[in-house]
């Protein structure tokens, strides 16, 4: 990062940067392992309708079968008779659309917040600084179990809602690097150039200040696929999409006569996260020259 | 079979299975605590003016009689009474020699202030009481109810767990919608309570001075709060419970207890509670208007399949308005309508409601009672779907569900747990009588049914002191709402308990675990 910012950007040797940040997370196996793992689970998610055309929470068998029992529900059946494979494929989707869509609306208001708090500095900063605070001293699962069962619980509730307890991260590390950066020669010497704030900070800013962002957006991921299993594990999920929350939590009841209702989307939701994670870190080893070449 | 030593072998457990019961009837067991667990801590253990606390009412407080199996009145309160003969005067002649737990002594006063204070304060006491113009007591052990109409279900309604007799000189002061606490638990029944810790546990002791002598056998029933189903069953399994009703552990899990060394499981009905689960449509849905819509709905939903895998086969079919709970009031005649997904699409057809490229005819929207299982909601909603009806549900805690329904009417189906409780009177008119339909009140008529002919049956029904008069007009009630569709009725679930297999005596009547406890023992 030094070296790259401390730069007029128009200089700036971005796809240098970029190639070099690349082959440094190729490098890492783990990273390259947990990647393939997660643009399966996507294909899996988009090609949802045409694995399993019927609705995911029909009662298409008879209840309580085992994975393995009947080949055509190689997972088996839940208490109902949904096919669990069914449920699996099908809840990626939200559990994805979820993770995803709630760290984007998380990271920009994080990003607009952050960013007028950290370059703005003086009442501005402070005033935004003590509404990250409000957020940031409630407990944030409360916050969205408060949130969700104020809304009536939908895709659309959750996402906003998981945003909503999730921006105060980004904004403080945003607002922590703009604070830094807006001291750097590049920014003076643009302010110099007559740039309007605008312009200084989405094209001159923020672009030196993405790694850390994008590092903590996939952590983001990982955290809002758990948030919403949760929510859906405590009955506040969507009652009419299934996700692997929701099927852990219809499942628990029986967690000693079929565990297996538990543990299928248990795994999954185990094993999304954790690739979540190594790809976090791997890109915070990427991203960060001094890191990687301490190492 | 035929050997000699088989006969004497037989003879003699003929024998000893005659004398066990003797010899248990002797000699009852003095002593022991009972642990009793509830799913909610309700905000008083009396049932003076709060329908959640049927269970622990009568250990406190009792009532003028009690009932068995069959609903046949039992002295209590009460030793004798009668009615006189144009049905307006019920005559209770009272025990003597029976003190609250204060010392004070009980009287026909004490009667006649729970009798008009059940009528102001108690949510179904409202109904049942409406008759009542005055409670006469000519002297101290004789209190005289005086109605203005005959009302039939009266005699089932006196029972502890529903109208609890309290001491005049406690609650004369006392506010009538407040719920009792502690300082007012106070009333003539075998336990008195000895401590209340909030969020965890309530403490009853024996009553000494029980006027049924030498009832209470136990020392103490512990009454414990636990809302969390694998809690309880874990509470269970440890030890740590003795009994516990309305399916105290997951239903999924009832096969394992079936066989439990140390456990039963008691699926006996109990007339006074009378559960039913139904489906009312929203007859102010346009689309729901139509009857065949309505009755495409009811074919499109298989009860038995509902009974076997939603209830793990813990319910029974229950098609009609009236509870087959309530047998003596239950038309056999009315059957479920036959599940046939064929049948279903051709009625939405034939009403006009094509399958749109989607596969979707019209959209609905599907609300439970969140006192129900969640499932039961999901295998409608399926059901539904299956026949091109778009239904969607919602979650939603128990206050938003009841302005959903009830205040808002922001709903086209809901899923009901209207209980029938001991009297259609008392626990179905409520659902289908057309001057019931009362915007913002719970568990109204909520369909917003209105037949002349029904509301006539109800009327007449509600007034008929001859038993058989009674049932033939509740027969013809049941066939009429069986035909014009305004609910779909679906089972009547079992309230399971659990029970340590050695007490006894748990729910000897009419009330299940509403039952007083005074006669519970533990055998060896």
């Amino acid at each position: 990062m030094t070296t790259a910012t401390e730069r007029v950007p128009e200089a700036m040797p971005e796809s240098d940067g970029a190639w070099r940040s690349l082959r440094a997370f190729l490098r890492n196996p783990s990273a390259v392992i947990a990647s393939l793992f997660l643009v399966f689970v996507t294909l899996v998610a988009i090609a949802a309708p045409l694995i399993y055309p019927e609705d995911p929470l029909s009662m298409v068998t008879r209840p309580f079968l085992w994975p393995g029992q009947n080949p055509q529900f190689p997972l088996g059946s839940d208490t109902l008779g949904r096919d669990v494979a069914a449920g699996l494929v099908w809840g990626s989707r939200i559990s994805l659309i979820i993770g995803i869509a709630a760290m984007a609306l998380g990271v920009t208001i994080g990003i607009v917040v952050g960013a007028a708090a950290g370059y703005f500095g003086g009442r501005i900063d402070d005033a935004l600084v003590r509404l990250v605070e409000i957020f940031q001293t409630t407990p944030s699962f409360l916050m969205l179990i408060v949130l969700v069962a104020i809304a009536e619980p939908r895709v659309e509730s959750i996402t906003v809602g998981i945003a909503l307890v999730t921006w105060p991260t980004i904004a403080r590390l945003v607002r922590a690097e703009f604070r830094s950066l807006r001291e750097k020669d590049f920014v003076t010497a643009a302010r110099g150039l007559g740039y309007g704030h605008l312009r200084i900070i989405f094209i001159e800013i923020l672009p030196n200040a993405l790694p850390p962002i994008i590092v903590t957006s996939s952590v983001i991921v990982a955290s809002a696929i758990l948030m919403e299993s949760a929510l859906a594990f405590m009955g506040l999920g969507d009652p009419n999409r299934i996700s692997w929350g929701s099927m852990i939590g219809a499942g628990r009841e029986t967690l000693r006569t079929a565990w297996y209702l538990t543990a299928v989307p248990g795994v999954a939701i185990v094993l999304t996260v954790l690739a979540l994670n190594m790809i976090g870190d791997a890109l915070n080893d990427a991203l960060n020259p001094r890191l990687s070449s301490e190492r | 079979m035929k050997s000699p030593v088989f006969k004497a072998a037989a003879a003699l457990l003929v024998g000893a299975a005659l004398l066990a019961p003797a010899a248990e009837a002797q000699q009852p067991k003095h002593g022991g605590t009972l642990r009793f667990v509830m799913k909610y801590e309700p905000p008083t253990l009396s049932a003076l003016n709060n329908t959640s606390t049927p269970t622990t009412s009568a250990k406190v407080w009792d009532g003028l009689v009690t009932y068995d199996a069959d609903l046949k009145p039992l002295p209590m309160l009460a030793t004798s009474w009668s009615l006189s003969p144009d049905g307006l005067q019920y005559t209770f002649s009272l025990r003597e020699g029976v003190t609250f737990h204060d010392g004070k002594p009980f009287t026909s006063a004490d009667v006649a202030f729970s009798i008009l204070r059940l009528k102001a304060g108690h949510p179904r006491g409202r109904g049942t009481f409406a008759n009542v113009t005055e409670v006469k007591t000519p002297d101290a052990k004789t209190a005289v109810i005086v109605l203005s109409k005959p009302s039939p279900y009266l005699m089932v309604a006196l029972g502890p767990s529903e109208s609890p007799i309290v001491p005049k000189h406690v609650f004369e002061s006392f506010d009538v919608a407040t719920p009792p606490g502690p300082p007012q638990h106070i009333g003539t029944g075998p336990f008195v309570l000895k401590e209340w810790v909030r969020g965890s546990h309530a403490v009853l002791d024996r009553n000494p001075n029980y006027w049924d002598k030498p009832k209470p056998y136990l020392d103490r029933v512990i009454v414990r709060f636990m809302p969390d189903a694998a809690a309880r069953a874990a509470a269970f399994e440890a030890g740590d419970l003795d009994l516990g009703g309305l399916a105290p552990v997951p239903l999924s899990d009832m096969e394992r207890y079936k066989n439990h060394p140390r456990l039963a499981v008691d699926t006996r009905s109990f007339a006074y509670t009378g559960a039913q689960n139904q489906i009312f449509f929203n007859l102010d849905t346009p689309i729901l208007k139509e009857k065949k819509v309505r009755e495409a709905i009811a074919h499109a939903l298989d009860l038995q399949a509902i009974v076997d895998t939603v209830f793990y086969g813990y319910a029974k079919v229950s098609p009609s308005p009236i509870s087959v709970a309530l047998s003596t009031w239950y038309d056999p005649a009315v059957q479920p309508r036959k599940f046939d997904v064929n049948i279903a699409n051709k009625l939405l057809d034939e009403a006009g409601h094509p399958r749109a490229a989607n596969g979707m005819r019209f959209p609905l929207r599907l609300l439970f009672n969140p006192f129900i299982d969640a499932r039961l909601a999901e295998f409608v909603r399926q059901s539904l779907r299956r026949v091109g009806i778009d239904a969607t549900t919602q979650n939603l805690e128990f206050g938003a569900y009841v302005k959903g329904v009830y205040t808002d009417r922001a709903f086209d189906l809901t899923i009901e747990s209207l209980t029938n409780v001991f009297d259609p009177t008392v626990g179905v008119q409520r659902g289908y009588w057309s001057k019931n339909f009362r915007v913002g009140l719970p568990f109204s008529n909520s369909a917003h049914y209105e037949n002349p002919e029904v509301d006539r049956l109800l009327e007449a029904a509600a007034v008929e002191v001859d038993p058989a008069k009674r049932k033939e007009l509740f027969s013809q009630f049941q066939r009429i709402v069986h035909a014009d569709v305004p609910s779909v009725d679906l089972v009547s679930p079992l309230e399971v308990i659990i029970a340590n297999k050695k007490i006894r005596n748990y729910a000897r009547g009419a009330e299940g675990l509403g039952d007083n406890f005074s006669d519970v023992h533990f055998v060896d």
